[in-house]
């Protein structure tokens, strides 16, 4: 974040931007200039920096360019005051002196006062005059500086200049690909306001409370600081109403990640952590299992009424969805709070509660429909949650099942596989396949994974037919290559619904031979 | 059961029931209403015959404090005023007229938790001292590395502005010293979002250039009380003089502030530029960041201020006048820091400027107080409020060309003590605009009064 006058900006129409910089040669070269600058310099005065970095500034570049990369370095480096003698200690020294001896107004008497504090420290007259003002800021000794590459000097100051824009503005409406989480917490310590909704994708928009009686900028500091959390994922996007005080205006400012990530400094990725110890034992023991559904951490935010809900997992298998938020430690506060937002949710939720510390008023929890909760002692365990995920598993697969069949469904094509036709009408595939199987379309018969039409069906029984009666022996691989001239791909599923069955000579289907059920 | 809380520097009123002060927030499902109007609300609602459980208040424990307050006949009269108009409200009176003592008064009448916000940590210190003088108990800070919440609390407007999300509840009454700075665009949250229902303003320039203070009467309340520095000068002020003396650039500075300013010049008359109004300016300013040759104008402009500002010429004036006052506590006021430490260097005497560590600035403004040091100089950091009582001569080396800066300066000297006779004196480069500058100072003082 940079001071406001070096703020350097465009406006036209109502719409305002920073004036990047852009990562080209010219402006690298600026970059490297200056941190050379800092790097050379070690060990001088701060004053000796500016005078160098004020004739870079000369050569014809933006005052607030230079400056402003300038600040950054200042932001990395460490001044320290050369103590060798104290400063203040001096003055007061000399003060006094002055006090004693009389003000001088000529350079005998000032000399004089000068002498005599001199000689009271047993210090040089030199070492008086060059300490006096050795904790001056100009003053300082330039003593250590973290170097970094022109690339993210610029990309850096690009951020800064972004954020320094935000500090005049009223309110935020952006959105991000992950870390919710975080971007949550960060602007709720921040005293912010967060309004989230739903359009084509998750959107969130942030300003405070007092926001609500009139347009202040009093939150734009804040926002300024939520800045690098919102573009630390991939895929966001931050739009912005600024306060241009100059004009008394209300601009637009925009940006997305498909067009700016490049120019900003990305901060560095935080690990996922987990929040608790009981969080992570559940993930590991969980995934260990291999049940088919597939956890993720920190899903995508669940609007429950006003509020955001960042569940702790989600468990998803085949279209259907379970959020997992666990309750470790709390407070009655807390809680209340927790079973008044989650009531709002309209989505699965499995709430895992710590008996130990649980109390009564969970009962109110259980009787809400898509709220189930499970209790638990010290280690959560997976039996409950993977028996609560096979019960709901199959309670949406019925509902799918009798779905299908109540579909005033039609079909004309000759074979219907399941995983396709379940697939275009959103259902699991089992749930298509238990329906279909359950009860065949009229007109069709139900292989393990398709429908076969009875009189593709019919053409396959005769051809089969002739050629066992032909050639009495009948290989497998020669009835699949029957089958599948039909157009099914079941073909052992339909050998067997003709009433064949398959005799093995070995692994290899040459060998194989299709004879009749009755048979043998 | 409804209830009223506080949220962050505003109310929230949960329940079944809106109030002609709030106004319905979607975002959490209720009313929000001002902190400012907090006194309101509570009586509309009684009024209504709603009960609710007020949940707002969360202030610091009270304290015995003791009163040695004695006011003068003009400082009664305001604060009756002030009462009889429900305890909101400002009062104007001349620097060094005991405003101080008016707040400090109404405090030990009040008896309750009280914010005094103020301009600058010197206030601060001088506050929290007067506090312990006159009321007999130790006052909390906000501001400048402290954060200390007690019954009497001071803070700069810089941290009230800044906390007023966790402090907007904590205080029943609330001081503004120098009243005129709350109306600022940012300041003014401060009355909005802190529910103290007892307020008072306090300042000797009352009116703004940008005419905000007009907000005050609904940020504070109305202005209640006026006095004029002539109607108290004699009587509870002391006299002054005003002088001016005017100095030649030398040959050396004099050419390159001609050369300087005929770089400026050249660049307006090319541009057809005519700076008329603080507006031109601001746009001029605002060019100068497209437009290299503004850029390169503006600052030939600011050397030739600086040389004018800064002139040796001046410096040996000063001497020899400093020689004639030898013995009169002096204050020596500039405009820019490195005049300031140059004059600091130059006559071996102490510098207040903003980089001037805390501990130093009191302990300098205490011997200046007792007398061990009789000469300082500063640069804006005294233009408030900061009190030395019998400092008798004051020197403008630089200044800009507001009005308020030179009536604090004089301020600074206008403290009540026997028989002084105070003097202001003015150098100026000759042939320079700080001629115009330093007119402008002294015109619009008249208007404004």
């Amino acid at each position: 974040m940079l001071p406001s006058e070096l703020l350097a900006v465009r406006k036209r129409r109502g719409v305002i931007w920073p004036r990047y910089a852009r990562l080209s040669d010219s402006n690298l070269e600026v970059a490297n200039s200056l941190i050379r600058v800092y790097q050379n310099h070690l060990g001088e005065k701060k004053s000796v920096v500016k005078e160098v970095i004020d004739e870079i500034e000369e050569k014809g570049y933006d005052y607030r360019f230079v400056r402003g990369l300038s600040f950054i370095l200042d932001r990395r480096s460490r001044f320290k005051c050369n103590d060798q003698i104290n400063a203040i200690d001096l003055r007061r020294k000399i003060y006094h002196a002055t006090g004693k001896l009389g003000l001088p107004t000529t350079t005998e008497q000032r000399t004089r006062i000068i002498k005599a504090v001199a000689s009271e420290l047993e210090i040089s007259p030199e070492t008086v005059e060059e300490f006096s003002y050795a904790d001056l800021e100009t003053e300082l000794i330039l003593e250590e500086f973290g170097p970094l590459s022109p690339l993210e000097l610029l990309q850096d100051y690009n951020l800064s200049l972004t954020q320094t824009l935000l500090f005049d503005s009223t309110e935020v409406t952006f959105t991000s690909s992950s870390r919710w989480q975080e971007i949550f917490y960060t602007a709720k310590k921040l005293g912010l306001i967060y309004d989230a909704f739903q359009d084509g994708g998750f959107w969130v928009k942030v300003d405070g409370p007092a926001s609500l009686f009139k347009l202040t900028r009093r939150y734009g500091t804040s926002i300024a600081k939520l800045l690098p959390v919102i573009v630390a994922s991939p895929g966001w996007s931050v739009e912005a109403k600024i306060f241009w005080k100059y004009t008394n205006e209300i601009c637009d400012f925009k940006i997305e990640s498909s067009k700016h990530q490049a120019l900003l400094r990305k901060p560095k990725a935080a690990t996922v952590s987990f929040d608790s110890i009981v969080e992570e034992d559940f993930a590991t023991r969980f995934q260990a299992l291999a049940t088919g559904w597939l956890l993720r951490r920190e899903p995508e935010p669940v609007l429950a009424g006003k509020h955001v809900i960042i569940p702790d997992f989600s468990l998803e298998k085949e279209g259907i969805k379970v959020y997992v938020e666990i309750v470790g430690f709390w407070t009655t506060e807390y809680l209340l709070r927790k079973i008044e937002k989650l009531k709002q949710i309209d989505e699965d939720m499995l709430v895992l509660v710590n008996k130990n510390l649980a109390c009564e008023k969970l009962a109110n929890l259980e009787k809400h429909a898509r709220l189930d909760v499970i209790h638990y002692k010290d280690k959560i365990p997976l039996a409950p949650i993977i028996h609560h995920l096979e019960q709901r598993f199959r309670e949406v697969e019925t509902k799918q099942v009798g779905f299908v069949k109540d579909l005033p469904i039609v079909f004309t094509e000759p074979i219907v596989n399941y995983e396709e036709f379940a697939a275009r009408i959103g259902v699991s595939a089992e749930a298509a396949k238990t329906a279909l199987t359950d009860k065949a379309p009229q007109g069709y018969t139900a292989m393990s994974n398709e429908l076969v039409r009875n009189d593709i069906l019919e053409q396959v029984k005769k051809k089969i037919e002739e050629k066992v009666s032909h050639e009495r022996q009948l290989w497998l691989s020669e009835a699949i290559r029957t089958i599948e001239e039909g157009g099914a791909k079941d073909a052992v599923s339909v050998l067997k619904t003709l009433g064949y069955k398959v005799i093995w000579h070995g692994i290899n289907s040459e060998k194989a031979e299709v004879v009749k059920a009755w048979k043998n | 059961m409804i209830r009223l809380l506080f949220d962050r520097g505003t109310l929230l009123l949960k329940g079944e029931v809106g109030t002609p002060y709030g106004k319905w927030d979607p975002r959490v499902g209720c009313y929000r209403i001002k902190a400012l109007h907090y006194r309101d609300v509570l009586s509309y609602l009684k009024e209504s015959v709603i009960l609710c459980q007020d949940e707002v208040p969360n202030p610091p424990p009270l304290q015995t404090l003791k009163d040695a307050v004695k006011l003068r006949p003009y400082q009664e009269e305001a604060l009756s005023k002030w009462r009889n108009v429900g305890m909101r409200g400002v009062l104007v009176l001349p620097t060094a007229a005991g405003k101080t003592f008016i707040a400090l008064k109404a405090i030990s009448l009040l008896r309750t938790q009280t914010l005094v916000v103020v301009p600058t940590l010197d206030l601060i210190d001088q506050w929290r001292k007067r506090v312990s003088d006159y009321l007999g108990i130790k006052a909390g800070a906000v501001g400048g590395g402290e954060d200390n919440v007690q019954m009497v609390t001071v803070s700069t407007y810089d941290s009230a502005y800044l906390q007023a999300e966790v402090l907007g509840n904590r205080f029943m009454f609330i001081v503004f010293d120098e009243v005129h700075h709350l109306a600022s665009p940012g300041y003014m949250q401060i009355a909005e979002m802190y529910i103290a229902p007892y307020r008072m303003g306090l300042t000797a320039t009352y009116e703004r250039s940008d005419q905000r203070h007009a907000l005050l009467p609904t940020l504070v309340g109305d202005m209640v009380y006026t006095a004029r520095v002539e109607e108290l000068t004699g009587e509870h002020l002391s006299p002054y003089v005003h002088d001016k003396m005017y100095v030649d650039l030398t040959p050396k500075e004099q050419s390159t502030y001609d050369k300087e300013m005929s770089v400026f010049n050249d660049y307006l008359k090319k541009r057809r530029i005519v700076l008329k109004s603080i507006d031109d300016f601001h746009k001029f300013i605002m060019a100068t960041g497209r437009d290299k040759r503004a850029r390169e104008a503006l600052l030939a402009r600011n050397r030739a201020i600086k040389v004018a500002l800064n002139s040796e010429a001046k410096l040996s004036l000063l001497a020899k006048q400093l020689e004639t006052h030898k013995n009169e506590k002096t204050i020596i006021f500039t405009l820019h820091n490195d005049l300031v430490y140059a004059i600091s260097r130059r006559f071996l005497i102490p510098a207040l400027t903003y980089q001037t560590p805390k501990e130093e600035r009191r302990e300098i403004l205490e011997s200046f107080r007792r007398g061990d040091y009789k000469t300082i100089v500063t640069s804006q950091v005294l233009d408030e409020g900061v009190d030395v009582p019998d400092a008798s001569v004051g020197f403008i080396l630089s200044g800009t060309g507001s009005t308020r800066e030179y009536v604090q300066r004089l301020g600074r000297l206008l403290r009540k003590v026997e028989g002084k006779r105070a003097k202001l004196v003015e150098i100026v480069s000759k042939e320079t605009m700080e001629v115009r500058m330093s007119r402008r100072r002294r015109q619009k003082r008249g208007e404004e009064a």
